[in-house]
């Protein structure tokens, strides 16, 4: 193996009221390194400018996502080996304004997300005496695996659809608010139905399918949409019937 | 300092990743499927108006190469049509036993299953006289 | 609650796609490939034609496809960048087509 491996960082100085430029690093090529590793060399030995966001460098924290080589990925779980010989392309996460370098302005995500009602809705309130909200496993297992999603923005990066359509909630949003509608202990249906169902919710995706395949907790964001098209149409059909209403 | 660069975005994005262009070949798969079905009507009415139409709509349309090279593209973009739509089918199906959800690879094999049913009837259908 | 009209051209989408998923391969090969080849008496396929179950799936093949391709198309054009006021009108033209489409399909199958 090589000892050193290029990386090519996408650069944006909002001061400069420059074009963003490529900045070129020549990095140790090391087995165990990431990626992040790599960005994290260049900001202590080489250029202390360069800005991105990180945390827990073990693929919980969700904020190191980037295009790596066109492809969204958290950076701390991407080794640089897996790119050799190089050289690696590292730009800010794509369908974000971006803010300074690699660092991505989520505004617009934390507003959608709000925006669906992403807790626990009761009708009717317990109170502390009363004890806790039971549920069994097969209650969980119907919304677990969308409660995994740790906001790291990749499915976003991912899906052309959000990148043109300004008004789509997105991946992670929609697959949050299934997540809540799903949940057996959850009152909070009816509040989510309009926004979700609406244009610029689940009927704006035309199934990609990419923001499954990026997602690094499985959430699987695009089954998650497609099950909310199902059981829109069946609400949709139903609410035509003379009695009862769904 | 609040100056960000805004989102970057190319109407080219299908070009970008495999993915993104076999998800674009998949979808104008619908534009060779309706156009065979135009054909599959036209050759329907070719039928009902009797033999003498029907031949030489057979001799003078379908058996020209241009027919010939459009049933080849067509068949190509229906199959990638039928195995995308396969592979899709257990997203917004979330068949459930019990706890355990059922395995995507099951729903996908019973498409296959049922496809080979439906294909093998279809073409008895034209060929047992 | 307000509904959007998008479950009732979801709903035919989705039912083009799984007919013609099943169907087409196969019938793109049998009236494409199979017929020109002269492989067919006249007589089998009058049969074939003239009973009712073979022009009920005729007809709801071929509508169901233009209903899927109406769909499709309109979506795709948008993904690519049609300018955003454009998109209702290229709907509505869509599913002229595809209607029109279907209104032909009954009349043939009817005859």
């Amino acid at each position: 193996m090589a000892d050193t491996i290029t990386i090519e960082v996408f650069r944006y100085r909002p001061e400069d009221g420059a074009e963003p430029v490529y900045d070129t690093f020549d990095v140790p090529l090391r087995q165990e390194w990431r990626v992040l590793d790599a960005l994290n060399h260049v900001k202590d030995e080489v250029d202390g400018s360069l800005t991105f966001r990180w945390s827990c460098r073990m693929g919980v924290c969700g904020s190191c996502g980037m295009m790596v080589n066109g492809v969204p990925k958290l950076t701390c779980s991407a080794f640089l080996r897996d790119f050799a010989p190089g050289p690696i392309r590292i730009d800010p996460l794509d369908g974000f304004p971006v803010e300074r370098d690699l660092v991505t302005v989520l505004d617009d995500f934390m507003g959608k997300l709000s925006a669906v009602t992403p807790w626990m809705v009761h009708k009717d309130e317990r109170s502390v005496e009363q004890g806790e909200y039971r549920q069994s496993p097969a209650e969980l297992a119907q919304f677990k695996q969308y409660s995994m999603c740790i906001n790291c923005t990749l499915c976003y990066a991912a899906c052309p659809v959000y990148t043109h359509e300004d008004d789509f909630l997105g991946p992670a949003v929609l697959a949050l608010a299934q997540r809540y509608n799903l949940d057996s202990r959850d009152d909070g249906n009816e509040q989510r139905y309009p926004l979700i169902w609406s244009d610029s919710g689940i009927w704006d995706c035309t199934f990609v399918g990419e923001c499954s395949v990026v997602c690094p907790k499985h959430v699987d964001p695009s089954a998650a949409i497609q099950q909310a098209k199902v059981q829109s149409a069946q609400s949709f059909f139903a609410s035509f019937l003379p009695f009862g209403k769904r | 300092m609040a100056n960000p660069l805004p989102r970057r975005h190319s109407n080219l994005w299908w070009l970008k990743r495999r993915p993104y262009f076999i998800f674009f070949l998949r979808e104008w798969s619908s534009l060779f499927i309706a156009g065979y079905a135009v054909l599959l009507l036209i050759l329907t009415s070719k039928v009902l108006d009797g033999e003498a139409a029907y031949n030489s709509y057979v001799n003078d349309v379908l058996e020209s190469p241009l027919l010939i090279g459009f049933h080849v593209v067509a068949l190509l973009f229906a199959v990638l049509h039928t195995v995308t739509w396969f592979g899709a089918v257990p997203k917004g199906l979330a068949l459930r036993r019990g706890e355990d959800p059922v395995p995507p690879s099951l729903i996908i094999g019973g498409s296959y299953a049922a496809w080979a049913v439906v294909t093998i009837v279809v073409a008895a259908v034209f060929l047992l006289d | 609650m307000r509904y959007s009209s998008e479950p009732i051209f979801w709903v035919l989408f989705s039912a083009g796609g799984v007919v013609t998923a099943f169907l087409l391969p196969v019938l793109i090969v049998m009236t494409g490939f199979v017929l020109p080849a002269d492989e067919v008496t006249f007589t089998h396929l009058d049969d074939v034609f003239g009973n009712v179950l073979v022009r009920l799936v005729i007809f709801a093949t071929v509508s169901l496809s233009f209903m899927h391709w109406a769909n499709r198309f309109r979506h795709t054009l948008n993904d690519m960048g049609m300018a955003k006021s454009l998109f209702p009108l290229v709907s509505v033209l869509s599913y002229i087509a595809a209607g029109a489409g279907t209104v032909w399909a009954a009349v043939v199958v009817l005859n």
